[in-house]
């Protein structure tokens, strides 16, 4: 019972990581109909802006964390404007967008390597990781619950931007018809940059999440593979879809691993993803919308 | 953008023209390290202190009066990648012989090269056993180890958890991707056994992609055992003490193999605290100190992987040993050479090399404590 609790927790606490990245996958997918592989990317520059801020502000992480989410926002609008708008300003095949994310994620994470070199680096003990404990049931770091905490606000607050703010209903418009909605007025590239923006930000948030926990080096990006999966079967494009399969993810990941077999833990996580394919091609919550000729 | 492109394109072209005039009288030896992916830290550091090796032999009038040119390749932590470097090595440029890489896949990867081209390879810190010998037990020709082997490596784990520390319940927590890894697991199964030990979990995990260990370390926090052995490369093995400290593990003791490097304490904190490291060279050793000292005056930076440091300094001078006593900087005669290594003196140890398994021959482990911010010698030991 205590090791099933104490699993269930630790599951939770990353599908909560997985969740804040997921969130950007669908949200740029929502919109442009394209899996932005250099999201990974967009993490790895939030993680390092926040490490040198850290350094250079002296340890507060407020604002070094805030750095850190506007800085990313900012070079995510920069790679769409540099990398992506030409491409969709010529095609609408959005295979060339995908090809050129995969790119940019390279170009992202060597950059780093060239640059700051591939040593891992600790962010300073800004936050706590000591062990708290539930009622003796289980045991988790202070860090995790941190980490649900903030993802659970971030969320949230994204809901809000979405539902309740003009941008957030031509977001919502621009993802029924992105054609559409530029006719009815819509500025077509704001809205697409203050989708990156919002990508980008809450990309950061993962980063500094993941670069406390894991450590920061310029292939941390990867870890967000495991994210797209929860985003894809969640239902890429769907908001809640990939906060759900997030969740999904970290609890049969952490269950596998601690009562089937831990070597088991990646089949698991792939035929689920193989099955929910079969299935629901379009995941979990997805929009079921066919093409009209 | 379409500019720098073009820039860096002449840059690359005018280096590979500035590599080949320069060929004419030198000795090429090629070096695989891991400059980028998950080894960099070692890779980078490997790399340097091999480069200080090799000033030092060239200000003395370098071997055969001819001067050392160190070849690197990236083979960015993956074993496809060596393959191909050492491909190019050999093809394009001509190396007498390769150092690297620290890690066994890699040199279980391109031992076949070594024998195809004929080209003797010295692994830094690859200990498993298929890297000299073939699974069939048959001998890699031209393939060398500096360091001990897992075996070897495996059986002092054991003997020290059993014996120095009287613990005999361990937990086991490997990566299943890694050669190296697994021989060292099941090396340290077999003789912890025969010591009368317990194994209450083992558990594994994959490299690269896992990060996260917490559904591990519950279940082997549920064993109840009171050793966590950890036959890991450094990152993983401080993030595996960090989170099981998180998860409330305190009293666990951590021991792990020659994977320790120092950036692990960035990384694991405080959760450092107590555990034991098995390993090749003691950093307190006086004769390793003037080449601390001198890397640090030249990269301004600490050595901090200093096993990787250490052993890739002395296999640079291993090899121009090697390359005086063939008297020629021939492939085949330094392999001889290498071959029947006896009683040399390198810095951090004196080298004999088995003929038969080309393995050296009793090199004692040092074993390493975590204590106040950094490691520290803690005993030497041999088992029976």
């Amino acid at each position: 019972m205590d090791t099933l609790v104490q699993q269930i927790i630790n599951g939770l606490s990353l599908g909560s990581v997985y969740a804040l990245i997921a969130v950007g996958y669908s949200l740029v997918y929502s919109i442009l109909l394209f899996s932005n592989f250099a999201h990974g990317g967009f993490l790895v520059i939030g993680g390092y802006i926040c490490y040198y801020t850290l350094a250079a502000l002296g340890n507060n992480i407020w604002l070094s964390g805030l750095t850190a989410m506007v800085g990313a926002g900012v070079i995510a609008i920069l790679v769409e404007r540099l990398a992506y708008k030409p491409i969709r300003e010529r095609t609408n095949v959005t295979l060339y967008l995908l090809i050129a994310s995969m790119g940019m994620s390279i170009v992202i994470e060597n950059v780093f390597v060239v640059t700051v070199g591939g040593r891992f680096r600790a962010l300073p003990p800004v936050i706590p990781t000591d062990p708290v404990n539930f009622f003796g049931l289980a045991t988790t770091s202070a860090f995790d619950l941190l980490s649900l905490a903030m993802a659970v606000l971030f969320l949230t607050a994204l809901q809000l931007f979405l539902s309740k703010t003009k941008w957030g209903l031509a977001i919502r418009a621009a993802s029924y018809d992105l054609r559409t909605s530029g006719l009815m007025g819509v500025n077509v590239n704001r809205l697409i940059s203050i989708v990156f923006f919002v990508a980008g930000f809450l990309a950061a948030v993962g980063g500094i999440f993941l670069s406390v926990r894991y450590t920061l080096y310029p292939q941390l990006g990867f870890i967000t593979i495991k994210a797209f999966v929860a985003a894809v079967i969640g239902g890429l494009g769907s908001l809640p879809g990939a906060v759900l399969g997030s969740l999904i993810l970290g609890l049969a990941e952490m269950l596998t691993a601690g009562f089937i077999s831990s070597q088991m833990r990646d089949l698991v996580v792939f035929g689920m993803l193989v099955l929910t394919l079969l299935w629901r091609p379009s995941g979990l919550l997805g929009k079921q919308v066919s093409e009209k000729v | 953008m379409r500019k720098l492109g073009l820039l860096l394109v002449a840059f690359a072209l005018a280096f590979v023209f500035a590599g080949s005039a320069l060929a004419a009288d030198t000795i090429k030896v090629g070096y695989l390290a891991a400059l980028t992916g998950d080894w960099a830290a070692y890779g980078q550091t490997e790399l340097n202190s091999a480069k200080l090796a090799v000033d030092e032999i060239n200000a003395k009038g370098g071997v055969l009066g001819k001067k050392i040119e160190l070849v690197p390749y990236d083979f960015r932590t993956r074993p496809e990648d060596a393959v191909n470097a050492f491909r190019r090595m050999a093809e394009n440029d001509k190396v007498v012989a390769v150092i690297g890489a620290n890690g066994s896949g890699i040199n279980i990867a391109t031992a076949p090269l070594s024998t195809k081209y004929k080209i003797p390879q010295i692994g830094t810190v690859s200990t498993n056993l298929n890297v000299t010998v073939t699974p069939e037990g048959k001998l890699n020709p031209y393939m060398f180890r500096i360091c001990f082997t897992d075996p070897y490596q495996g059986q002092v784990i054991a003997f020290f958890t059993a014996k120095n520390l009287k613990k005999m319940k361990a937990a086991v927590l490997y990566d299943v991707g890694s050669d190296y890894s697994q021989g060292l697991r099941d090396f340290f199964m077999q003789s912890y056994k025969k010591l009368g030990g317990a194994i209450v979990a083992d558990q594994g995990f994959r490299a690269g992609t896992d990060v996260d260990f917490r559904a591990q370390l519950t279940t082997i926090r549920d064993s109840k055992a009171d050793v966590l052995v950890l036959p890991n490369m450094g990152k993983e093995m401080a993030l595996i003490m960090k989170q099981a400290r998180e998860l409330g593990m305190k009293d666990i003791v951590f021991i792990g193999g020659d994977g320790y490097g120092d950036f692990m304490w960035e990384i694991a904190g405080p959760s450092m605290e107590g555990s034991y490291w098995i390993n090749h060279v003691d950093p307190a050793d006086p004769a390793m100190k003037p080449f601390f000292d001198s890397y640090k005056k030249k990269y301004n930076d600490e050595c901090k992987e200093f096993v990787n440091g250490v052993l890739a300094y002395d296999s640079v001078y291993w090899l121009a040993d090697a390359i005086k006593r063939a008297g020629k900087a021939d492939s085949t005669a330094i392999r001889d050479a290498l071959e029947k290594t006896k009683d040399v003196k390198l810095h951090h140890a004196v080298m004999s090399t088995d003929p038969k398994t080309h393995n050296p021959m009793n090199k004692t482990a040092v074993v390493l404590m975590a204590k106040n911010g950094k490691a520290v010698y803690y005993t030497k030991i041999q088992p029976k």
